[in-house]
């Protein structure tokens, strides 16, 4: 479970004759994880696609055009097809001929499509020119006279005025903007138009024909008219195409891209004019059945080898041949579990040598999350959230949220109800054995609900006992902003057993890699270290906070630490130098770092308690157990409750969230994890959508 | 009135601790964050190695929060 999956390589050898039978059974058992060819010593070089691979990629290429023009897309609605059936539409030219069909409307609507843009501008232009009182035969067919015809920003009338010879007409509204046209020698044109340009004069094309503008106008709006109500048929039909076709181009590409995948086999295996030779990792325990497997299809035409089962020695990996070097890890883990690898492979891959941690993360990560939250009334919209998400989301980056939040609500529940004994901030028993303290900064469910709640509700610990100056005080449950030390001790030692582990995995990870002593010298130096620093700092507290002299059990303490740090900083010292003692206080650090999963908690109980006291000290105005609410300040504050308590909610998502993955990649996985390694990915048909199953209900 | 004075003070302390630490682990995280993001962008796989770096300033506020807390319900 902790390990990766033991793996053996595999070399098959068959002939080329049978090699498209052979890529089918390759795939077929599910397990092969292909290690790419490289053309070496042995002078044979990659293979080349099966021979209907590019036929398949232009069909493909046709089916994703289509698919894009069409809109058909993941989200399709479509139903299952049986591979057959597809196999045998696309062999007698099923694509082609949706193609024909598909492209025909298509031409057919770019057509219409440029044809309403061109008409378009022609009424914008007609629009303008109805402005001016002009026939259109009018502004051309001159010899020596030229039309400027255009758009106006202000009134140019003033300024045509002034020339000479000079026809001109302008309709001008300041609102709309004008038109202009002006009627001049030919030789005048840029004339004409330099004193245009002051006002804003944008020249258009004069369309063809005969008769007023606006009469014109009308025509080409009849006639846009038609072509928009021929656009809205051809839409229609390419709809009816959609819908006639989805299924098929759906399930076509999925059968070609599979075809194309299974064709490029040959570009990553060795293949000679008559045979080819296949490298590949299998699982350990499934060599042997992989062997029997493929021998079996294929008959005396392949030769399967197992080569090596590859060992956890790191020396095993040096010495194999370049490509043959890395083995790729295939995590085994459960179910549950199984969703925590995401959260691992953000760091990197676990290599084939070493712990991987996934099982070790799917148990602190959420359990850390809800000891931060440690709250009821936090932990059921966690959970629910949570639920939801794993039952709807299949993206892996929600999927991994998702179930942190799910299962970092049961442990927040847990904590909640039975180490904190509080919801939403308030406990269901009074701390102290008051209900309602400093006149509403505190209330608790028994005093707001007027229940008595069983003794078990106040959690499972037994009660604390402050000492003051006014007596003895006695606190059921744990007030996250009461027992400070208490929490802030309970941090640390669970960091503490957190980091124990962490060395424990880096031992045995070095153990397996490279023997006990090496071990000894890379990890066990680090953990004598932090050990002493424990005992050691475990016994200066005691002479700082508790005020013990330097004698009996403190000073033991003292001396064990010190010398245990010298111990193992010495071992350290041969294999990192300096560094062995440059980190020593970062270990301290470490340690401290878990305190955090007080801190948060107890800023969360901060926010919870002020918004609180806004509820129902201020607003409801609760200052003594037999208090009266008003509905409308009920009203009122059960919204104001609802929402203040959201914001904590979602703060907690952001800072319980990131904090407890922090502790494990920064103070748990640094302590033992590589990573770096090959991810296990056996030729495999993955059918997404599972749009075709075989007419003989068999996966295929 | 001394001890509104003590308390005072530590109200004070406490402020500065959390206040201080958080300015500095800003300042830490403020070049790591944004050094990370381009590096994210460039290849999304090193998301987590990139967030162990931004994160790790975040200790410093942790223990000045922790101080805080201290001041006021421990000491």
């Amino acid at each position: 479970m902790l390990l990766p999956e033991s793996m053996s390589r595999v070399v098959v050898v068959g002939t080329k004759s049978r090699l498209d039978e052979a890529i089918e059974a390759f795939y077929d058992v599910k397990s092969l994880h292909l290690i790419d060819h490289t053309t070496g010593a042995d002078g044979i070089s990659i293979g080349s696609p099966l021979p209907n691979t590019s036929k398949a990629s232009e069909r493909l290429l046709k089916i994703r055009a289509m698919e894009k023009e069409l809109a058909i897309g993941k989200a399709t609605d479509v139903s299952k097809v049986s591979v057959e059936d597809v196999r045998g539409q696309i062999a007698s030219g099923g694509v082609e001929n949706v193609e024909n069909d598909v492209l025909k409307t298509l031409d057919k609507r770019n057509d219409l499509n440029q044809q309403i843009a061109e008409l378009n501008a022609k009424k914008k232009n007609l629009g303008i020119l109805s402005k001016i009182p002009v026939d259109l035969e009018l502004y051309s067919g001159y010899r020596s006279i030229s039309s400027t015809v255009g758009t106006v920003e202000s009134d140019p009338s003033s300024a045509l005025q002034s020339l000479q010879d000079v026809e001109y007409f302008v309709s001008f509204k300041k609102k709309e903007g004008g038109a202009v046209a002006v009627f001049a020698r030919a030789s005048e044109k840029d004339k004409i138009a330099a004193a245009l340009s002051e006002f804003g004069f944008a020249e258009i094309s004069v369309p063809d024909g005969s008769g007023l503008p606006a009469d014109l106008l009308t025509l080409v709006e009849q006639r846009l008219q038609a072509l928009d109500a021929e656009l809205e048929a051809i839409k229609e039909d390419l709809k009816a195409h959609q819908e006639k076709y989805k299924t098929f181009l759906r399930a076509s590409e999925e059968e070609l891209s599979i075809q194309i995948e299974k064709g490029e086999v040959p570009l990553r295996i060795a293949v000679s004019d008559h045979s080819y030779i296949l490298d590949a990792w299998v699982p350990a325990k499934k060599a042997e059945s992989v062997k029997a497997d493929i021998e079996s299809r294929l008959g005396n035409d392949v030769h399967v080898e197992i080569e090596e089962t590859r060992g956890r020695k790191l020396h095993d990996e040096e010495k194999a041949e370049e490509r043959f070097k890395k083995a790729p890890t295939k995590q085994s883990n459960g179910l549950v579990a199984k969703e925590f690898e995401y959260a691992v492979s953000l760091v990197s891959v676990p290599r084939y040598q070493e712990i991987d941690p996934t099982i070790l993360i799917t148990f602190f990560l959420p359990l850390f999350f809800g000891f931060m939250i440690g709250d009821c009334g936090y932990a059921i919209p966690f959970m629910i959230l949570g639920a939801f998400g794993l039952r709807t989301t299949r993206h892996k980056d929600w999927r991994a949220i998702a179930t942190v939040l799910f299962f970092g609500g049961i442990w927040a529940f847990l904590f909640g109800f039975f180490f904190f004994g509080e919801a939403l901030g308030m406990h269901f028993v009074g701390v102290g054995g008051e209900l309602i303290t400093d006149g509403g900064k505190q209330v608790s469910w028994d005093a707001l609900l007027k229940v008595d709640f069983p003794d078990w509700f106040s959690g499972i610990l037994p009660e604390f006992i402050h000492h003051t100056a006014e007596g003895e005080i006695v606190h059921h449950g744990v007030g996250k902003l009461v027992e400070v030390t208490f929490l802030l001790k309970l941090s640390v030692y669970i960091g503490l057993v957190h980091l124990v582990l962490a060395y424990a995995c880096g031992i045995a990870n070095k153990a397996r890699q490279h023997g006990a002593k090496a071990a000894l010298f890379e990890k066990g130096g680090w953990l004598i270290a932090f050990t002493g620093i424990v005992v050691l700092c475990y016994g200066l507290t005691r002479v700082l906070f508790d005020g013990d002299g330097f004698v009996g059990l403190t000073l033991y303490l003292i001396v064990v630490g010190a010398v245990l740090v010298l111990v193992g900083t010495v071992i350290n010292f041969k294999m990192e130098g300096a560094q062995a003692v440059i980190e020593l206080p970062g270990l301290i650090g470490n340690v401290l770092s878990y305190t955090r999963l007080a801190a948060i908690g107890m800023s969360k109980a901060g926010m919870a308690l002020a918004f609180n006291y806004i509820v129902f000290g201020m607003i409801m105005g609760i200052s003594t157990p037999d208090f009266h609410v008003s509905p409308i300040m009920l009203i009122i504050g059960l919204l104001m409750l609802g929402f203040l308590h959201l914001v904590v909610w979602t703060l907690a998502i952001l800072s319980a969230g990131l904090h407890a993955l922090r502790l494990q990649f920064v103070e748990f996985m640094t302590r033992f994890f590589d990573g770096g390694g090959v991810k296990y990915e056996p030729l495999r048909i993955k059918r997404e959508k599972t749009i075709l199953y075989s007419k003989t209900k068999e996966e295929v | 009135m001394a001890e509104a004075e003590a308390t005072g003070l530590i109200a004070i302390g406490a402020g500065l601790a959390v206040g201080l630490a958080g300015i500095g682990s800003g300042l830490g995280e403020k070049d790591a964050a944004a050094a990370a993001i381009g590096a994210i962008t460039e290849d999304p796989s090193i998301f987590g190695k990139a967030m162990i770096f931004v994160v790790l300033p975040e200790t410093i506020v942790i223990f000045g929060l922790v101080i805080a807390i201290m001041a006021f319900f421990v000491l």
